[in-house]
């Protein structure tokens, strides 16, 4: 199998090449341990098998961000037999700076000079045959977004790789001041290091040396060779002065910039370009705002108005047609009763959870991957960083929170867009704190009952809770887990371009697949979870004696100074794990003791199927409706409101106003959903920050529900 | 002077970087090095970040990263 790794800048065009090349033969995942995102794809291209792997976009080899030291953990470890460098032909003096650092590894390289038709349009006219020349390896031109030049640079890669003597990267001349210490210590680690040189392209080695590379430091001091090469780095300071990083990167731009200069040549006349006119408007100090809101609206709207029918359609062929055929199915092969009821309200209602956020996803995949791709993503930091810096934040920030009044989980899935782990992490710590839909249906049962005067007031007041104490929150956690660490905010503006749709449609694919795989499995476990507790041990009278009831029992103790400690509010809140609108839910099954009885209606197959059929074109009219119609809250449709008014008056006498307050704040507040938590768990490879949101929500849920019941009762309301 | 001192529209040659560590290693990588010309574009709409132009392109930063970029201007 030959492996060929894509290195390159951001924004050079990188993804929507792979994307072109590998299609759907992509598979997105996680590099191990880390939220860098690691897209690879195995396929046969002229018999041979291929794994493309595509290398996290940086701008340089530096051990600096995570990025950078996934992609040269690999290429140094791993030496793929070729690395294809994405190079924007735009701008190539600073894409050719990572070039320069890719041959140091003596890796053989081919350089896939993409955006080829954007320079050809500015005039920029590229000697490709000196590029190869001054460079030592085979320069390919590419139109990623048109597929042009694909065949070429496959076949011309796989040549590379096949050859590799033959083909092998030039080593560049660094000068002679470098170039003497480079063969002095070749010589010495070749005498005395020997299992070094086989582990490493030497002159590379050298360089990480010189430049005082910790990370490198770290790795061969294992082998206990730390303290000769301490006492060589020290001589070669004290000869240089502390500066020899600065010394290496001036260099290596000097390279690029050489062959820039030396294959590159433009027109005189430098044309105004699209990109200034656009952000003339779009950074402008007046409009920059109101406009970055706008379109913060604008996908807000299409993200959760324009699936919602969608995500209705799903819940109802699940909770009609779908269960209702396998209870009849089950029923005749005679399953025993149990079996039924775990497969209906356990696995087919946890899987259809699972299967409901396909639209929301999906759409939001697919905005957030076209705001990036045009480099609008960008501006939208450049705009907000400083009022998002007030909670420690970064300027991207802005959007996976406004995301999470929608629905937390694609929120949290939006984090991605940051670059810093430390921004991505606190992000999705306080998205929990944003009222999402699926609280709304608590808000609506409670402010309905104790606060029909004033609902709006009262639930405007939960929002802005949220609001405030992610604020809080933000700061608490800047002074507190992510002390010290360094923020900085050194980012590309890059020109204006047009996402190619097949690139977004087969990303938004890949991305959303891997979500529901990871969360359906999770969901599924927790599902049934609860199934057995809410219906063991098999035929309880009473939802008392079930072991909700028992932990419900148990638990209600905490909840006393809060207001609300009876078993059956606390029992409701154990199923809320799942989604918080299952609260309401779960109130109505324990509080009105009767399931609410499904109307057994006698259908055939093909009825069902072709009211499946017309509801959903009901909901693709729907869903187009939804994009002219103006008021954003329409998402947040209420559903069910008849078959509350009987839980209505059972509210009534176990709530005061009071402790209702209380218990929307607490249920505001208490912890992310399970499908949350799973977002979470996929975007950070592990369960430690899960952990932290629960600990601390329900830390600040019971601090704020106590602080508000009590504090009221003291000043005597209620 | 400084970087972050610098108008829309002003340019200027960097001088120093007062800072070593990583953060000057991440603004070599991204082309800010030593006798480099740079122009500043514009300031967001709060002021801060501001966007400048070096090596062709353009680049976004934070006031406090500006600072200690020394440059050096024609009027001076
Ligand atoms: N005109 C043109 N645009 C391109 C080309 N390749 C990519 N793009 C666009 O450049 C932008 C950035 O591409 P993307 O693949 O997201 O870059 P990445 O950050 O390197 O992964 C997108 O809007 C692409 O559609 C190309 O060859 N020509
Ligand atoms: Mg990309």
């Amino acid at each position: 199998m030959i492996t060929i790794a894509v290195a390159g800048n951001p924004n050079s065009g990188k993804s929507t090449l792979v994307n072109a090349i590998a299609g759907t033969r992509l598979h997105v995942g996680n590099w191990p341990g880390v939220t860098v995102e690691k897209k690879e794809a195995i396929f046969e291209y002229n018999g041979k098998r291929i794994m493309l792997v595509d290398l996290p976009g940086t701008y340089s080899l530096s051990p600096y961000t995570q990025e950078e030291i996934i992609a040269r953990d690999y290429l140094v470890h791993e030496t793929p037999d070729v690395i294809i460098n994405v190079v924007d032909s735009t701008n190539l003096e600073r894409n050719l700076y990572l070039t320069v650092q890719l041959l140091e590894l003596g890796i053989p390289v081919v350089i896939a000079l993409n955006i080829y038709d954007e320079a050809k349009k500015k005039g920029y006219r590229i000697d490709i045959k000196s590029m190869e020349e001054m460079l030592g390896v085979k320069v390919v031109t590419t139109v990623a977004t048109e597929k042009t030049g694909m065949e070429r640079l496959l076949s011309t890669s796989l040549k590379v790789a096949e050859s590799p003597f033959q083909y092998h990267s030039k080593q560049l001349d660094y000068g002679e001041d470098i170039e003497s210490i480079v063969r002095v210590m070749e010589q010495r680690i070749k005498q005395s290091h020997a299992t070094l040189a086989e582990r490493y392209s030497l002159r590379w080695l050298i360089f990480k040396l010189l430049e005082g590379d910790t990370h490198i430091l770290k790795e061969i001091n294992g082998d206990g060779n730390g303290l000769y090469f301490d006492d060589v780095v020290r001589h070669l300071r004290k000869m240089y002065g502390d500066d020899i990083e600065s010394i290496m990167a001036n260099t290596r731009y000097a390279k690029a910039s050489e062959t820039t200069h030396g294959v590159l040549s433009k027109p005189e006349i430098r044309k105004i370009e699209l990109t200034e006119k656009i952000d003339a408007v779009i950074l402008n100090r007046f409009l920059g705002v109101p406009i970055f809101l706008a379109l913060m609206w604008f996908v807000f709207k299409f993200t959760f108005d324009v699936s919602t029918p969608f995500v209705d359609w799903i819940d109802a062929v699940i909770s009609g047609p779908l269960k209702r055929w396998t209870v009849v199915m089950l029923g005749m092969i005679h399953s025993p009763a149990w079996t039924i009821s775990l497969a209906t309200d356990g696995v087919i209602a946890g899987v259809g959870f699972v299967i409901m956020f396909v639209p929301v996803i999906f759409t939001m995949m697919f905005f957030i991957t076209f705001l990036e791709g045009s480099g609008y993503m960008a501006r939208a930091a450049f705009v907000m960083d400083r009022a998002m810096r007030v909670i420690g934040l970064h300027g991207k920030s802005f959007i996976p929170m406004v995301l999470g009044f929608g629905c937390n989980v694609p929120a949290i899935c939006a984090t991605r867009i940051l670059e810093n782990q430390k921004d991505k992490v606190l992000t999705a710590l306080l998205i929990p704190l944003m009222s999402c839909g699926a609280r709304l249906p608590i808000y609506v049962l409670f402010v309905g009952t104790f606060f029909s005067e004033n609902s709006g007031t009262v639930l405007w007041s939960l929002y802005v809770m949220g609001i405030v104490l992610a604020i809080v929150m933000g700061i608490v956690f800047k002074r507190t887990i992510f002390k010290g660490e360094p923020s900085v905010f050194i980012m590309e503006l890059p020109p204006y371009r047009m996402p190619s749709f097949k690139s977004l449609m087969i990303y938004t694919w890949e991305r959303g697949k891997h979500f529901l795989v990871k969360a359906g499995t999770y969901i599924l476990l927790v599902s049934i979870m609860v199934w057995i507790l809410l219906n063991l041990p098999w035929g309880v009278e009473h939802k008392k004696d079930s072991y909700l009831g028992k932990t419900g029992q148990t638990i209600a103790k905490v909840f006393k100074p809060l207001g609300f400690g009876s078993w059956e509010v606390a029992a409701s809140l154990i199923t809320g794990v799942i989604a918080k609108e299952i609260v309401v839910g779960t109130m109505g099954e324990i509080y009105i003791e009767k399931k609410m009885v499904e109307t057994t209606e006698q259908k055939t197959i093909l009825q069902d199927l072709k009211e499946c059929g017309i509801s959903f074109t009901m909901a693709v009219k729907d869903s187009v409706t939804n994009v002219f119609s103006t008021f954003w809250m329409k998402s947040i449709s209420i559903r069910g409101d008849k078959k509350l008014t009987p839980l209505r008056t059972v509210i009534q006498k176990t709530f005061t106003p009071l402790s209702a307050y209380a218990f929307l704040a607490f249920v505001l507040l208490y912890m992310p959903c399970i499908v949350a938590s799973v977002a979470m768990r996929n975007e950070f490879g592990t369960w430690k920050w899960v952990g932290i949101s629960f600990a601390y929500q329900i830390t600040l849920g019971w601090i704020v529900a106590f602080v508000i019941y009590q504090g009221g009762k003291l000043i005597g309301i209620g | 002077m400084n970087l972050s001192m610098l108008k829309p529209g002003e340019k200027g040659k960097i001088r120093d970087i007062v800072m070593g560590g990583s953060l000057k290693r991440r603004l070599m990588d991204m082309g800010v090095l030593i006798g480099e010309e740079v122009k500043v574009l514009k300031k967001a709409p709060f002021g801060d970040p501001i966007e400048v132009t070096i090596k062709n392109y353009n680049l976004s930063l934070r006031k406090k990263e500006a600072e200690i970029i020394l440059v050096t201007t024609d009027d001076k």
